[in-house]
């Protein structure tokens, strides 16, 4: 089925609000898109699908299921194979699949002319784009993201291998558009952080095409019509700005970044759905819809939060002005021990702060009668989370995903109401950034800790322990 | 004190049915609390550190639990009892409005820690954040117990690994637990926490039938003030026709109208052969371990999902299964490909083990009642067992209270403990 994107009037690359249609799935941007590690969102049972309301939009990157050949997903028979194979429901969840895990950075064999490298647990896999095309067939995903030629040697890369990038990444995607029924396909803008070379790789998009090239991808003129939207990946955009060593001011590097997704849109269809894979911050999303009119933003930094013992706590629009304050709460941090508050000073709503009594139960005998509670239960508390990361315990995690994946939620419900209400978004966001420090350095502290309780608690604690007592020996 | 009903008696074996209602907190502002009745017998998944492994409360209760264990040792450790008596007990601080068992931390004191000694006084360890002597009482144990506010808790046992080939001290530790029964009662009754929170004796002696013989009389003597027995000091590599025997003497001289608790054990087998035995609880940590590296159990023995047969298995674990896991239709191939590399995973056998454990021994409670129960055992070890034979001390324990797996079968028998694994 085709994804329809309908969209307020708004200019070019100004804010913008839109509804994300298919089936009965209806999605508000701007909004968030939950990642997956191995087809799972992270500390998430199957079961907590259902009672969590952010998770609307799924972003899979698939390499992982190439340790079996074929893939196991593709095996799985129905109309919508990959949410079967992973429990999404298709009345409620839309699923994206990607083949590389886009927040993986680290060094790959390089890809050829009909090839890219995937990373497995076994090993590297080569993908053709054929190969892609059956997946993406066999999975029936409602997105998908044509394969992209994204070098992940050493950067700085030369102009030859960028202008080799954006020809495979055009290629890719034409043998994407030819089979029909017609595919959801985000289309990865490559070009690197070559302004000259994101412009070349937009206008092939939007070439008419003729003859043979015409053929293969009818019925649509150009290639760009037959893309559903745009993904850019911030990740290996910073790689490449480590690499030549330009400013490493964060003001600076921020404009450069909007700069180099604008350039890249400037000529493309203003209308389709625009996807940002990478983002750090609630502040670089601000900034993001607001000068290049990002709509769909990935979740991952507040899940890794989470994953290292961090409850967001943020709102935006800002309430009061107050006293600059970090975005959330590091756990681990000993001032949390017997803080039995909720985990945000906001009200929240997600299972953690407002959890629900089961209203029933199973019965395992015919004298089991499940009784209800009679009160609401209280919110978890930043106490007891305190205790289940100290203690290595992973219902700390999926209780934090819980509330993080909210209070993201809640933020872009916020940032749509002003839009929505024709408020200065701006001005609004200033505040936002005047109120809450951008650096996040609760999660580095955090992620110190998480570390630090994981060596002497986590997987491995005991061989680790029998050789420290070995060497303790005289 | 708690209310324990007998219900329903099995005509052949020594198993029976009872409700088991527990603390009824009342407190003048409107609201009141009642953690429910539990239905016994019953298997209770252990949240060692104020957690279920990896799941909320809401997610354990959604699974027909209402009885499970927390440890004292650990609690102590951390978050410790000043929090925990700031939060006002471990049921609000961990969010578990059901009914909760403490074990004494007695056990661990033996099983974590390198340098305990005991005296007549407790039990002497080193503190793992300090490394200072600290000094575990009776009464102390039973002060912590307080602080969690469990609605079971258990007297200060002096634990000897049942291996220990030391007879005397074996015997020493048997008349210690039962003097320390006696300063835990004291202490208890002294405290006005035992409207809300039961006491259970622990049966100690070894793998000793004199010895444990002469503890149970001991500790039935003082019936009028504990809520309950346990039988200690088991599940500790002994032979299984060792543990069985020992069991079965201990739950015969046991009073009738108090529940009986066998600490430690969790596999379906081990479950089966003790209600017959006429045990009305049970605890273990093996469900939710063995769950989170890999292991199904379903009613025809476990399932190593780790094994590479499961890859492209696109059933889910259990087609009869009520378990979340299994309704939602997860599969054997997304788990094989998700387990010990996700904790999702984790959580999803986890759920599905523990709904497991109590499919057991809610099955056993509607035998019982029918006055099926003889059947129910044939038909389960033959469905678990299978091919497999069974083991022989199940075989020798349940025939001694009637019933006989090999009526009527040619399923072959295993000598050794013959648990069945994958």
């Amino acid at each position: 089925m085709s994804l329809s994107f309908t969209l307020a009037p708004c200019s070019r690359l100004g804010p913008r609000t839109g509804t994300l249609t298919l089936r009965s799935v209806s999605i508000n941007t701007p909004g968030l898109m939950v990642t997956t590690s191995r087809g799972v969102v992270p500390h998430l049972s199957r079961d907590q699908h259902k009672r969590t309301a952010a998770l609307r939009l799924v972003h899979v990157p698939f390499e992982t299921f190439l340790e079996n050949t074929p893939p196991t997903p593709t095996l799985q028979p129905g109309l919508h194979p990959l949410h079967t194979f992973l429990g999404f429901d298709p009345n409620v969840h839309l699923v994206a699949m990607t083949l590389r895990d886009p927040a993986d950075g680290k060094e790959m064999p390089s890809n050829g002319h009909d090839y890219i490298s995937a990373s497995t647990a076994r090993g590297v896999r080569k993908v053709t784009p054929n190969q892609w095309r059956e997946y993406v067939r066999a999975c029936a995903p409602d997105v998908v993201v044509a394969l992209p030629d994204v070098p992940w040697s050493l950067p700085p890369f030369s102009q030859k291998r960028t202008t080799k990038s954006i020809e495979r990444t055009a290629a890719w995607l034409a043998h994407l558009l030819a089979p029909s029924p017609p595919l959801n396909i985000l289309v990865h803008m490559a070009g690197g952080t070559s302004e000259a070379a994101r412009r070349s790789f937009s206008e092939s998009l939007t070439e008419t095409l003729h003859g043979k090239e015409a053929e293969a991808v009818s019925p649509h003129r150009c290639i760009d019509d037959g893309a559903a939207g745009y993904i850019f990946d911030l990740l290996p955009l910073r790689r490449e700005m480590d690499a030549e060593a330009r400013e490493q001011d964060p003001v600076h590097r921020a404009n450069e970044t909007q700069a180099l997704l604008a350039v890249s849109l400037e000529h493309l269809s203003p209308t389709k759905l625009r996807v940002v894979n990478s983002v750090a911050s609630p502040h670089e999303i601000l900034r993001l819809i607001r000068s290049v009119g990002v709509d769909v933003f990935d979740a991952k930094w507040a899940q890794d939060a989470a994953h290292v013992g961090v409850a967001l706590d943020f709102v935006f629009p800002i309430r009061d002005k107050e006293l600059r304050r970090d975005l959330g709460h590091n756990l681990y941090r000993l001032q949390y021990a017997n803080d039995f508050a909720a985990f945000s000073a906001a009200a929240c709503f997600c299972g953690a702060c407002a959890p629900v009594a089961p209203p029933s139960a199973i019965s395992h005998s015919a004298l089991d009668a499940h009784v209800s509670a009679l009160a609401l239960p209280p919110a978890y508390t930043r106490a007891y989370v305190h205790h289940l990361l100290h203690t290595h315990e992973m219902s700390a995690h999926a209780l934090l995903v819980l509330h993080n994946l909210a209070v993201l939620d809640a933020f872009f419900a916020g940032v749509r109401d002003v839009l929505l209400r024709g408020e200065d978004l701006g001005a609004h966001a200033d505040a936002f950034s005047a109120q809450y420090d951008e650096n996040l350095t609760i999660v580095h502290e955090a992620r110190a800790m998480w570390k630090e309780v994981d060596i002497a608690r986590g997987k491995g604690r005991m061989a680790r322990e029998r050789a420290a007592d070995h060497s303790e020996l005289p | 004190m708690a209310h324990f009903e007998l219900l329903a008696k099995c005509h052949t074996t020594r198993a029976r049915v009872s409700r088991l209602t527990l603390a009824r907190k009342f407190s003048w502002e409107i609201t009141f609390h009642v953690h429910g009745p539990t239905i016994l017998p019953t298997f209770m998944p252990v949240a060692t550190q104020a957690a279920i492994k990896g799941l909320t409360p809401q997610q354990v209760e959604s699974l027909g639990v209402t009885l499970i264990l927390n440890n004292t040792y650990h609690l102590n450790l951390r978050p410790g009892v000043k929090v925990l008596a700031e939060a006002g007990g471990a049921h609000k601080f961990q969010g578990w409005n059901k009914n909760m068992l403490t074990d004494s931390g007695g056990f661990q004191l033996v099983s974590l820690s390198k340098f305990t000694k005991i005296t007549e006084e407790g039990a002497l360890f080193e503190s793992p954040f300090t490394g200072e002597p600290t000094m575990l009482t009776p009464e102390e144990s039973i002060s912590i117990q307080h602080a969690i506010g469990g609605d079971i808790i258990m007297q200060l046992d002096d634990v000897v690994p049942s291996l220990t080939p030391d007879h005397a001290r074996v015997e020493e530790a048997m008349e210690r637990s039962v003097r320390w029964l006696d300063r835990c009662i004291a202490f208890h009754n002294n405290s006005g926490k035992q409207t809300t929170q039961n006491l259970f004796a622990i049966v100690q002696g070894g793998l000793d039938l004199e010895l444990r013989h002469r503890c149970v009389m001991q500790m039935v003597e003082r019936k009028n003030k504990v809520a309950g027995f346990a039988i200690g000091g088991l599940s500790g590599g002994e032979e299984k026709d060792v543990f069985w025997r020992i069991v079965k003497q201990c739950a015969e001289k046991l009073p009738e109208d108090r529940p009986r608790y066998c600490m430690g054990i969790g596999f379906a087998e081990d479950l089966l052969v003790c209600v017959a035995l006429g045990i009305d609880m049970a605890d273990c940590v093996f469900p939710t371990r063995t769950a989170r590296f890999g292991v199904a159990l379903t009613p025809r023995g476990p399932l190593n999902l780790r094994l590479a047969k499961y890859a492209k298995d696109l059933a889910p674990i259990d087609d009869n299964c009520s378990c979340p896991t299994c309704t939602e239709k997860t599969s054997r191939a997304f788990l094989n490909h998700t387990i010990t590399r996700e904790t999702a995973a984790a959580h999803a056998v986890t759920i599905h083990n523990i709904t497991f454990q109590a499919q057991v021994m809610g099955g056993a409670r509607d035998a019982i009642l029918k006055g099926t129960f003889p059947d129910y055992l044939r038909s389960f070890f033959a469905n678990y067992f299978g091919e497999f034979g069974y083991p022989e001390w199940c075989v020798n324990a349940l025939r001694s209270v009637g019933v006989d797996l090999l009526e009527g079968s040619d399923i072959k028998v295993n000598k050794g403990s013959g648990a069945k694994w994958e």
